[in-house]
């Protein structure tokens, strides 16, 4: 009996510290991620002499509840959810995700009552906003010194193709990246000629899948035309 | 054995294709044969002392609306006034700089003005790199009025979403308008 006893003892001991192990494995993980994550973000907001605060959370959460608030709009804190993270294949596409949240959320602080109001136009009619954060997103990646291909290819990595965008209140992927292509045409040329990401399968999708649109841009090279493209 | 290796053949010419990679026609077209330098990158920035200098800044020639500029468009600027270090000019009265329109936002439904965003900042002889790049003019804000005509009247359907069809101001830069931009003169 005495050795039945011993027995269930060491086993309990042995599942008790096997799962503390587990245990700090996992938030040595995370704490790698975490510290990955802030020194990507620090860099953006110091790059780009952005003077509001704004912090970054790793969440090991699948991604956001429907009922949680916009903390990026909220709190000024960009949250990276397990989902998002896991698409980021390298560090231009995680500079590329926090770019954009850095956009937003600097973008909170502007305008009466503390970016109240402003945050409420976000939150209200993000469609308009979003072609905005994408093309500033490019800005803050070039002058930080990441890829801003990253952008492009972690979109196309991450966001789904709706049927329309008349009535959404999200643009059309293809659009975005359409007009996220042409923004680094004109002003990063320099990216797209020394492309690292050219031979990786989104990038590569991206092409593919991008072809009437980049065919519109070029007739617009062709024509020196400054009109604004209607992107499908 | 001929037939097989024909048979080898064929399918390699017709599988081939299919292998390809794709080539953007853009990049071959317009810019495999020129020569372009890569972007400044700012990341020798030294936050020990933040010292930071207001550029004040005029349009030369007023901007009626969004509707009159496109994106991408370089518009003229005129410095108000001399801007000093240690009692030294470093900008004077008048110079001409040019800014970029990055971005315009329409205006929009329920009192969400339009928006002009301008960057990439060039003044004569001071260093990009050290200036804040971004100045944005926004149109009349009428949703500070239309958000809280929207939710008293949002019980009484389909009042509330009448509101929608307020638009918001058009964004114009006048010579009126003070476009200040920040200088760190510090940063490496």
């Amino acid at each position: 009996m005495k050795i039945i006893n011993y027995a269930i003892l060491i086993l309990s001991i042995a599942i008790f510290s096997n799962s503390v192990l587990a245990n700090e494995e996992k938030l040595a993980k995370e704490q790698e991620i975490q510290t990955k994550i802030n020194d990507c973000g620090y860099k953006i907001l110091n790059s780009n002499q952005i003077e509001n605060r704004i912090i970054f959370t790793y969440d090991d959460n699948e991604k956001e509840s429907i009922l949680k608030n916009n903390k990026t709009l909220l709190d000024r804190e960009v949250i990276i959810y397990r989902n998002a993270y896991k698409n980021m294949e390298n560090i231009d596409e995680m500079a590329a995700f926090i770019a954009r949240e850095i956009v937003i959320a600097s973008r909170s602080y502007d305008d009466v009552a503390n970016g109240f109001l402003r945050s409420l136009q976000i939150k209200a009619a993000p469609k308009k906003f979003e072609i905005v954060a994408d093309k500033q997103a490019v800005d803050f990646m070039v002058k930080s010194g990441y890829n801003p291909i990253g952008l492009i290819t972690y979109i196309q990595k991450t966001a789904s193709q709706k049927r329309q965008d008349l009535i959404s209140t999200h643009n059309l992927t293809s659009k975005r990246l359409a007009t996220i292509y042409e923004y680094i045409y004109t002003k990063y040329p320099y990216y797209l000629k020394e492309n690292p990401y050219f031979n990786t399968e989104s990038y590569q999708n991206f092409l593919l899948t991008s072809t009437n649109n980049r065919k519109m841009l070029e007739e617009k090279i062709k024509n020196s035309s400054k009109e604004n493209l209607k992107y499908e | 054995m001929n037939k097989l290796f024909v048979l080898i053949i064929s399918l390699i010419c017709f599988t081939y294709p299919a292998y390809s990679i794709e080539k953007d026609f853009i990049v071959e077209e317009f810019l495999l044969n020129k020569n372009i330098e890569k972007p400044i990158v700012n990341d020798n920035y030294n936050y020990q002392s933040t010292k930071r200098l207001p550029i004040k800044m005029t349009v030369l020639t007023p901007i009626k609306s969004e509707k009159d500029i496109f994106e991408g468009d370089n518009i003229e600027l005129k410095v108000m006034e001399n801007v000093f270090i240690d009692k030294k000019i470093i900008i004077k009265k008048n110079t001409i700089c040019t800014a970029r329109v990055e971005t315009i936002i329409k205006n929009g439904m329920n009192g969400i003005p339009a928006s002009i965003i301008l960057g990439n900042f060039y003044i004569p002889d001071i260093d990009s790199n050290k200036l804040q790049n971004k100045y944005e003019k926004f149109g009349f804000d009428l949703s500070l009025l239309v958000y809280p005509i929207k939710w008293v009247l949002t019980p009484l359907p389909p009042l509330g979403s009448l509101t929608n069809f307020i638009k918001g101001g058009h964004a114009k830069i006048s010579k009126k308008d003070i476009i200040t931009i920040k200088y760190y003169p510090n940063q490496s």
